[in-house]
């Protein structure tokens, strides 16, 4: 299970001015719908009674994410640390989770979200795949392995799709597989008492080119909303109504 | 001479490829599955039609990325489709290459290769990347309009190939569908978990009827709960609206879903929460409990719609 150590969305500080954005003191966490997937996964491999691997690449800073993921659920951790500051892109990353995936051996089924709450690219799974060289199974909701065929239910748009593979596969699934329990002060303290592992991205025996980033960020905006603002919370409902109605002749929408 | 190679296996997001890539490139090539109308667009210079037994788009990856390679591409552009998205991230790694998910503008930077713009952190922030070389790039719909059919004749080489059969589909279904035009809704009702139950669906449809607007909703509402159709949720992943009123009843506003209303020309919300996000980016933030206030609301538009003035807020 590929976990991504992300700035929260709703936390990023931007400069009215210059849009400039200041993620310095953003709360940081695994991506929103990894924790359903990280469920999801937990479900699975209780079923077919395997070890549940939480993997995470990423700078220093994302060292917590080894607990966060072992406290929902995974039996051990691994982070593949990448240096402080380096380049990463989405090239990188699956070189570097799809080298780490190679050396834990005996893995059944990867388990990515569709996409990642700050990139949202949809990238990561397909490329681990595609490195791997097993079948991928993307925007799953529904999951379910029998013997060593995977049987999954797919959303594109309307339409419900529903396929099966051979083990071992890669698979990204939809927050709707299944809601993210909140970990209780059991698993949390658990969590310390799991093994976690540290790996630098050095000694993946990655070639040059695997860690070498073929897009480079060369600028970063936040957005500012330009609205109005205005507060109806005073008095009782029928007030508020008016209020609003009042609002809304003026601005002849209605 | 450049050159862009262009999928998707929805018909109509080639024909709006091809107006993207002819923007970019001197020729466009598309590569096509079982659709070779795409040799009468205009501005089109070659069709390769792959051609495999009964097979699913994503498991043309080897062909497609064989193809990249042989016309010697200078940018791949993909519909951003959920089939799309695969596509494009395996061939972007079998070519070792860089992916942009769903650009928001894509340019040549004369000498110095080339740049996208995309949204990050769901609609907080817009990031532009750089790269020189190869690049496969996702659009979504809308991007760019769709290339005229002006009856050319661009020559179309059909190519049989070998397909990835390890994924196997075993059976399709269509879930409920009301081919509503969201998008061009001039009024939009929105709906959110604060909802109580489905029978309050009730309010929203009155106030919806009463406005002549559209019922949209939150993607947990359609997802979770299903008391929507998928199409009628907003957002990131969902469908952006550019109404004149968007009211959002019981909807917290995440950027991810905030994101899908910000060509909307006035913003009001209605919720219990004083400090709920979508007050930080609306027009009108009205404090209180929709299953109360959208009742009167539904009144006071009746009433104002049939010829009655505006009550004073202070009356
Ligand atoms: C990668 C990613 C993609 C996503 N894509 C989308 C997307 O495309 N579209 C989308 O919508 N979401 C999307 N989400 C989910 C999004 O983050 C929010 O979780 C979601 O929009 C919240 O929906 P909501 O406002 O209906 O529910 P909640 O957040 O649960 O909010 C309910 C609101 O109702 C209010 N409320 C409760 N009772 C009442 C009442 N009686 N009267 C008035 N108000 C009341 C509450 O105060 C609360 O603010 C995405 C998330 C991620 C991580
Ligand atoms: N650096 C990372 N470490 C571990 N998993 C990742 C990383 N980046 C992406 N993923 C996984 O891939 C998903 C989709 O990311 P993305 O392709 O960037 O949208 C995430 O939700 C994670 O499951």
């Amino acid at each position: 299970m590929c976990v991504k150590w992300v700035a929260s969305a709703s936390d990023l500080l931007v400069d009215p001015a210059t849009r400039t954005i200041d993620a310095g003191r953003a709360h940081r966490a695994i991506s929103e719908y990894d924790r359903n997937t990280v469920e999801a996964a937990r479900v699975v491999a209780g079923h077919v009674g395997g070890d549940l691997v939480g993997l995470t690449f990423g700078g220093p800073e994302a060292t917590p994410a080894l607990k966060e993921v072992l406290a929902r659920g995974a039996d051990r951790a691994i982070h593949v640390v990448a240096p402080q500051g380096a380049r990463i892109d989405g090239h990188v990353t699956a070189h570097a989770l799809a080298a780490q995936i190679g050396r834990i051996g005996d893995v059944g089924l990867v388990l990515c979200t569709e996409g990642a709450s700050d990139t949202y690219a949809h990238e990561t799974g397909p490329r681990v795949g595609e490195l791997l060289g097993w079948p991928v199974v993307t925007n799953v909701r529904e999951l379910g392995v029998e013997g060593t065929t995977l049987h999954a239910v797919r959303v594109l748009g309307d339409v419900l799709e529903t396929v099966e593979c051979e083990l071992p596969a890669v698979v990204t699934v939809v927050p709707e597989i299944g809601p993210a329990p909140i970990p209780g002060l059991k698993a949390l303290l658990g969590a310390g008492r799991k093994p976690s592992e540290q790996v630098p991205v050095g000694d993946l025996g990655l070639p040059d080119h695997a860690l070498m980033p073929r897009t480079t960020v060369t600028s970063l905006l936040g957005f500012v909303a330009q609205r109005k603002r205005i507060r109806i919370a005073d008095g009782d409902a029928r007030e508020k109504v008016a209020a609003l109605m009042s609002g809304l002749a003026q601005e002849g929408v209605l | 001479m450049s050159r862009a190679i262009v999928f998707s296996e929805v018909p109509q997001l080639v024909a709006e490829l091809v107006t993207t890539a002819a923007r970019v490139a001197d020729e466009v090539h598309v590569v096509a599955l079982g659709q070779p109308s795409a040799a009468s667009l205009d501005g089109v210079a070659s069709v390769a039609l792959l051609t495999a037994d009964a097979a699913r788009p994503e498991s043309f990856v080897a062909a497609i990325a064989a193809r990249v390679a042989a016309i010697d591409a200078d940018v791949v552009l993909v519909g951003a489709t959920v089939t799309g998205w695969e596509v494009a991230a395996r061939v972007a790694t079998v070519l070792g290459v860089g992916l942009v998910s769903e650009a928001t503008a894509l340019r040549r930077v004369p000498g110095a290769g080339w740049q996208a713009e995309r949204v990050v952190y769901a609609g907080g922030a817009v990031q532009t990347e750089s790269w020189s070389g190869l690049a496969v790039v996702t659009v979504t719909a809308g991007f760019a309009p769709a290339a005229r059919d002006v009856g050319g004749a661009a020559p179309v080489q059909v190519v049989p190939v070998e397909v990835d059969a390890r994924v196997r589909v075993v059976s399709r279904s269509v879930r409920p569908h009301e081919g509503v035009d969201l998008a061009h809704a001039t009024r939009v009702v929105c709906v959110g978990m604060g909802l109580g139950s489905v029978d309050d669906l009730a309010i929203a449809r009155g106030l919806a009827e009463a406005l002549d607007a559209e019922v949209a909703c939150t993607r947990p509402v359609a997802e979770d709960r299903e008391w929507l159709p998928t199409e009628r949720y907003i957002g990131i992943s969902g469908v952006s609206v550019r109404p004149d009123l968007y009211l959002g009843l019981g909807v917290s506003g995440q950027v991810q879903h905030t994101v899908g209303i910000r060509e909307a020309a006035v913003v009001v919300g209605i919720n219990t929460d004083p400090n709920a996000p979508l007050f930080g980016v609306c027009d009108y933030a009205v404090v209180g409990d929709l299953h109360e206030i959208a009742p009167m609301l539904t009144e006071a538009i009746r009433a104002v719609r049939s010829g009655g003035a505006v009550e004073s807020a202070a009356s």
